[in-house]
């Protein structure tokens, strides 16, 4: 096991923090308009409200690059906290059926809510709705006596998320025409249709989920050797699994609220770290929040940009670059590395 | 192989059942299965409701008076069995990817087949022609082509000599798609005097980034998404828009944005909107 000294964890994270800083820059220095790099940074270093260059500058990238960190963030501790949790290097939202139970809720409001006289508005909560279900019918079915069964869990989410994805071909099969293309959009994971206010509201459920989760890490940390063997260390192993369970949920729900299914953000970013700075999630659950955060900036810059005023759908992006990646690690480190 | 014995036997009888309804069909009136709402507005408008027995799914959301027949699937997933059972002596679809596959096996099953695009403005007004003709409507049909190109006449007079003015025409604010070149309300914007400032993309309905439109300027916004009343507050966001800063953010009947009968009434309200624009 790789442990790291006070010092050389702190000089990671700050290296980690550099990396988004310098992503966040790039997002806004890089855009689809002719508006040049330089002038970019300078509109946005003059916070000057008037002209075109604001608008695209302070109305159009700063919004989104600035989303693309908060999603990429929460996705990403989620997956670390979910890995941890069961103790299982290949769960993530999405296995768990968490983000699907998030789809399954905005696709109903996308699908039937203009039918009702709502606009797209209604998706997010309605995903957010149905992430925190999920996690409720989760908890209620896979847990015995107050204690999460890891096996039990999974096995439910599996489940859980082939029941999901049938509920949303049902619904999309009887979506209308003009709800197809958001539709598509959103399973795929977009950040383009997102409203400029949304950033704060991801990061405020964010802040509560890390929150949350902060006081829990050395328990998380135990948790590793065994639920038996953490409880003997003084781990209320209950209570850790429900708050961490809520804290991922709330994260999750907000981040599928937003953007959609982003896929494989919860799974390469924290097996990536883990790679780099060991196992302790003291460590690893903040740099995965920097981490997550730098890696969905990236690549919704690189959603933007590559051909031109024609924008592809971000999980499309995420999902090119991190399917082959995690190959590629799991060829060269073999499964047992991975292991949280 | 016994166990292939029941699927054969099926599609034997299915092929058989087509054949006999093909034949009763053949004989009498037309009996029209539409498969997109724009087909459908054309069979509505030529006074042609009596021969539709059937329609999509979309064409039942969009035209009230023909909710009551019977509904055979949606644009992609049309049922072979609902189409079939209708005994129709047309089936009238414009070609699609979605609906090659089911385009041969209607054929196969020996129904005929009316295939009509309808991406370019020649292309439509032909489907309004050749789907009247088919269904006895033929002189209907060619009175509503002639005053559709009455207008697009008209619309080159009133905009004769003037400077075309810079647009888009929004279809859907979230995620934001435009006219782009090629398709038939390209051709109409610049019968009206208007320069499409999305033609360049090459594709007819192409899906661009909010940052393309700030940069690309355009004097007038034409927006035909849902809903209209949120136009004009939905663009106020960019107060950098030249149509927000001289007031020319304009909804536009959504319904005039269909490859229909009606790109007469299309074109009008278009030249109108362009010809309020300052020059």
């Amino acid at each position: 096991m790789k442990v790291l000294t006070a010092r050389a964890a702190a000089l990671r994270i700050s290296l980690l923090g550099a990396l988004l800083l310098a992503s966040l820059l790039l997002g806004i220095a890089a855009g689809p308009s002719e508006l040049g790099g330089g002038d970019a940074l300078r509109a946005l270093w003059a916070w000057d409200d008037a002209g075109a260059a604001a608008d695209i500058v302070l109305r159009v990238r700063l919004p989104r690059v600035l989303l693309a960190a908060a999603v990429g963030a929460a996705l990403a501790v989620a997956g670390a906290l979910f890995q941890a949790l069961l103790r299982n290097p290949l769960a993530d939202p999405y296995v768990l059926g968490v983000s699907g139970g998030a789809a399954v809720g905005g696709i109903l409001a996308l699908s039937f809510g203009p039918a009702l006289g709502w606009g797209a508005a209604a998706a997010p909560p309605a995903a957010f709705a149905g992430a925190l279900v999920t996690t409720v019918v989760l908890y209620a079915v896979a847990g015995v006596r107050g204690r999460v069964s890891a096996t039990h869990l999974l096995l439910t989410g599996v489940v859980f998320n082939a029941f999901a994805s049938a509920g949303i071909v049902f619904i999309a099969s009887l979506a209308g025409l003009s709800e197809s293309t958001s539709l598509f959009l959103w399973l795929i994971g977009s950040l383009s249709a997102v409203r400029a206010d949304a950033a704060p509201v991801v990061g405020a459920f964010l802040a509560l989920g890390i929150g949350c989760a902060l006081p829990l890490l050395r328990d998380l940390n135990l948790l590793a050797l065994g639920e038996e063997s953490a409880q003997q260390l003084g781990v209320d192993v209950g209570r850790t699994q429900r708050v961490l369970l809520l804290s991922t949920s709330l994260m999750v729900g907000a981040a599928v609220a937003v953007a959609g299914l982003i896929g494989f953000v919860g799974l390469i970013v924290p097996h990536l770290l883990r790679l780099r700075l060991g196992p302790d999630h003291r460590l690893l659950v903040p740099a995965a929040a920097l981490g997550g955060a730098a890696f969905l900036v990236l690549c919704d810059t690189a959603a933007r940009t590559v051909f031109g005023g024609r924008e592809l759908p971000v999980g499309a992006i995420t999902a090119l670059a991190g399917g082959p990646l995690f190959l590629f690690l799991l060829r060269r480190y073999h499964l047992r590395s991975f292991a949280p | 192989m016994p166990e292939r014995r029941p699927v054969v036997s099926a599609l034997l009888a299915l092929a058989l059942l087509a054949s006999v309804f093909a034949r009763a069909a053949a004989a009498g009136p037309p009996r029209v299965v539409s498969l997109n709402p724009s087909l459908t507005a054309i069979l509505l408008a030529l006074d042609a409701e009596a021969t539709l027995v059937g329609v999509d799914e979309y064409s039942a959301q969009l035209e009230p008076r023909v909710r009551g027949l019977p509904r055979v699937g949606g644009l992609f997933n049309p049922s072979l069995e609902a189409i079939v059972a209708l005994a129709p002596s047309t089936v009238a679809l414009v070609p699609s990817v979605q609906q090659r596959e089911l385009r041969g096996r209607l054929e196969a099953l020996g129904i005929e087949v009316l295939a009509l695009p309808n991406i370019s403005y020649d292309e439509v007004l032909r489907s309004i022609v050749v789907l009247g003709e088919r269904v006895g409507h033929g002189a209907a049909a060619r009175a509503r082509a002639d005053a559709i190109r009455a207008a697009w006449r008209d619309a080159l007079e009133r905009a004769d000599g003037a400077v075309p003015v810079r647009a888009v025409l929004v279809l859907q604010r979230d995620p934001l798609y435009v006219v782009g070149g090629g398709s038939f309300l390209d051709e109409m914007l610049e019968a009206a005097g208007a320069e499409n400032l999305a033609r360049g993309f090459g594709e007819p309905y192409p899906r661009v980034s909010v940052e393309w439109l700030i940069a690309a300027a355009p004097e007038l916004i034409l927006d035909a998404a849902d809903p209209a009343a949120e136009a004009r507050a939905h663009w106020s966001q960019w107060p950098s828009l030249p149509a927000v800063a001289s007031g020319r953010v304009d909804a536009l009947d959504r319904q005039l944005t269909i490859p229909g009968p009606y790109l007469d009434r299309a074109l009008a309200q278009l030249a109108d909107r362009v010809r309020g624009a300052p020059p």
